[in-house]
């Protein structure tokens, strides 16, 4: 691939202005929909957009006390991780810019650069809300993490390869929802705990540690970090639609099928109290991860038998 | 991360400015992870001095005064003011008069236990129960509005009776809301006691027990909760409650979800006894024309507010201002319990343990001694207040 084309695919598509101006979109539509559940208005189109604008041309305040350059770097980094990761799932339904084998994990750990990165910057700042959100973040990290990878790699375990090109082409053929349900459930709510959706927002809930980790940002860093959260929104939906809703093989069927989630998504966090996080812990131990592997020793157990993973 | 001076203990610190407080209050947790080891309180960042400066108005003036102490029970302390100003002064209020208050009352406590309900919620991170239980709160708003002329402070009592009357035409507005209302509390009690993702958050939390809960002198639904039997409407009967009676709500669990069940379940008690009083509304005047001078004497005057006993202590002394008023809140008495509570829980229970004695910050606006000077006295001259908050700040400072 030539140098313009590499260019033009970290700017502006599929990296990029694209997938920042879909996260935006996306967050919107999120808000929109919780709102509307809530019996309240919801924020008008453009108001993603216009907080970002505003947090970019605010000061930023760099407290006393931490490592600064940790403090200017983190943002970037989660950012820079999450757009990485858009290069190598089948965004609008097209091919993956980027394809080699094994990708597939590689995404997952880009995917999970942010929420390091945003427990690093909690436990940077002398913060004591800070603190409390970096130990909630990296705790429900620790929780969510081994459920959530397992649930997609069982797809790839039925097409037997980790890129995640030949894992979409087949399963553009084939609707995975119908014989991995359990994998399918972990994944969507696995990619709520990522982004730390209600109910399983208490690395920053509010009402107890104010903005948990990200307490001390402001301005630039926290634009940021929420432009990431967008991409994350973005990337996750793709991966979860292409692997279990039988592909994205076109424009029409990727924003069809991302939508829809984003509507069970929205659904699902008005339905719930918050949960404590030893509660949110104890359900993906307890449930996520056993269910997840269980499904998946059946998965390999079947595939040893010769059986190709549809119906 | 540096160490800071007390290395073995960390504080988190909510309050004066924190989004869990919508008004100020100060509370330090001492946590162990994510386990609460202890906690102070400190209040009184609203004193704005109300106490005193009744001695400076009119009686007619103080009714607009502390009928501000408070914007969520606003009426009730008129009431409370009203009830021992018209004992000083000797007067009977018409029965009209007095039942009217009383259907005030409770649609104040209606709107107040609403809104409580919303902001326990809100708590718990289940801003969808907040938004729905706000959004039916509008309902009793607009009847008081329809009713008073305002949302907030009613103004709906003068000293000697009241000066709204009801209508036809209004009895039916309430009645319709009052029944739109109950269907939707039949509904939030189903939430508070089945929905299990919200009752794994207050079942079991912060239990009180009874003795824990007259230890502490808690009040109002905070200490039915925990099987206290009192509540001055049937304690000690006012306005037109001998008529129009209510029966005490009591829970014997006293955790959080006790609390939750008996406001919801003192809310169909209010629309019971509205619908009584529309019923059966006595005939009658409005008002009594009241003295403007009171000779000198003293009274106490118990109301139950919405959260509880609220006390009123009233001196009078010949002229047409008082000598002395005296206000107790009900939040105040139950601010006691927090501390108790919290040691043992998880930080994640603080917001919901604080607002679950239903907290009202302008409540606290009274002035508590602890520290006496040597003769033990309780009056205290404005010399030796200076001097004790002279050698309190350098003490302070050392």
């Amino acid at each position: 691939m030539n140098a313009i084309g590499m260019l033009t695919n970290l700017l502006f598509f599929p990296a990029g202005l694209f997938v920042l101006v879909t996260g935006l979109a996306y967050e919107w539509v999120d808000r929109k929909l919780v709102a509307r559940f809530q019996n309240r208005l919801g924020p008008r189109w453009f108001q993603p957009l216009a907080d970002m604008v505003k947090l970019l041309s605010k000061e930023e305040v760099i407290p006393e006390g931490l490592d600064v350059r940790l403090f200017v770097a983190l943002p970037v980094v989660a950012l820079a991780g999450a757009l990485t990761a858009a290069l190598y799932v089948p965004l609008v339904g097209l091919n993956p810019a980027h394809s080699f084998p094994g990708d597939l994990i590689v995404t997952l750990y880009l995917l999970s650069l942010l929420t390091m990165c945003i427990g690093l910057a909690g436990a940077n700042t002398r913060d004591r809300f800070s603190l409390i959100g970096a130990t909630r973040t990296l705790t429900q990290l620790f929780s969510y993490e081994a459920p959530f990878l397992l649930a997609l790699l069982g797809p790839a375990i039925v097409v037997g390869s980790w890129q995640i090109r030949e894992v979409t082409a087949y399963a553009n053929q084939h609707w995975l929802i119908l014989t991995q349900p359990v994998g399918f459930v972990i994944a969507l709510i696995g990619l709520m705990g990522k982004l730390e959706l209600p109910p399983f927002d208490a690395p920053e809930a509010e009402t107890e540690i104010v903005a948990g980790a990200l307490t001390e940002y402001s301005g630039r860093g926290l634009a940021l970090f929420r432009l990431g959260k967008g991409v994350e929104l973005v990337i996750g939906l793709t991966l979860v639609a292409a692997f279990f809703l039988g592909g994205v093989a076109n424009p029409v069927a990727f924003f069809i099928k991302t939508l829809a989630l984003l509507l069970i998504i929205a659904g699902l966090q008005s339905l719930f109290a918050r949960l404590r996080i030893d509660q949110a812990v104890g359900l993906w131990w307890r449930y996520g991860a056993l269910l997840a592997l269980v499904q998946l020793l059946v998965l390999i157990i079947l595939r040893f038998w010769g059986w190709n993973g549809g119906l | 991360m540096q160490k800071n001076d007390q290395a073995d203990k960390f504080i988190i610190p909510i309050g004066p400015q924190h989004p869990a407080l919508k008004e100020p209050g100060h509370f330090e947790f001492t946590v162990d992870g994510e386990i609460v080891t202890g906690a102070t309180i400190r209040l009184g960042y609203v004193h704005r001095g109300i106490e005193k400066a009744t001695e400076s108005r009119t009686w007619v003036q103080n009714l607009y005064l502390l009928e501000r102490v408070c914007g969520i029970c606003s009426h009730i302390h008129a009431t409370a003011y009203c009830l021992g100003v018209e004992r000083l002064a000797g007067l009977s209020v018409p029965p009209r008069a007095q039942a009217i208050r009383e259907l005030v009352v409770e649609l104040e406590r209606i709107h107040s236990h609403m809104l409580w309900l919303g902001v326990a919620a809100h708590e718990a991170g289940f801003d969808t129960l907040f938004m729905y239980s706000w959004r039916d709160r509008e309902t009793v708003m607009d009847i008081l509005e329809g009713l008073t002329g305002n949302r907030v402070h009613y103004s709906a009592n003068i000293l000697g009776g009241v000066k709204i009357d009801v209508d036809a035409e209004q009895t039916k507005t309430i009645l319709q809301g009052v029944d739109f209302l109950e269907k939707r509390t039949h509904h939030y009690l189903d939430v508070v006691t089945t929905d299990s993702a919200f009752v794994q958050r207050t079942a079991g939390i912060a239990v009180m027990s009874k003795a824990v809960a007259e230890h502490f002198g808690a009040v109002g639904p905070t200490a039915r909760a925990s099987g206290v039997t009192q509540d001055i409407r049937i304690d000690a009967p006012y306005l037109a409650y001998e008529d129009f009676p209510v029966e005490i709500v009591l829970d014997t669990a006293g955790d959080l979800k006790a609390r939750f069940v008996v406001r919801v379940q003192e809310l169909f008690q209010s629309y019971q006894v509205i619908r009584a009083i529309l019923d059966k509304l006595p005939a009658g005047e409005l008002a009594v024309t009241m003295p403007r001078r009171i000779k000198e004497n003293e009274t106490i005057s118990r109301v139950e507010a919405p959260r509880g006993e609220l006390f009123y202590y009233l001196k009078s002394n010949g002229t047409d201002k008082p000598e002395r008023i005296k206000i107790r809140t009900p939040s105040i008495c139950n601010f006691g319990t927090v501390p108790a509570l919290a040691a043992g829980h998880q930080l994640a229970d603080m917001p919901m343990i604080l607002a679950g004695i239903d907290p009202c910050f302008s409540c606290n606006d009274r002035m508590v001694t602890i520290h006496r000077p040597a003769d033990d006295s309780q009056t205290w001259t404005w010399e030796m207040l200076r001097q004790y908050g002279i050698s309190y700040y350098r003490e302070k400072e050392r």
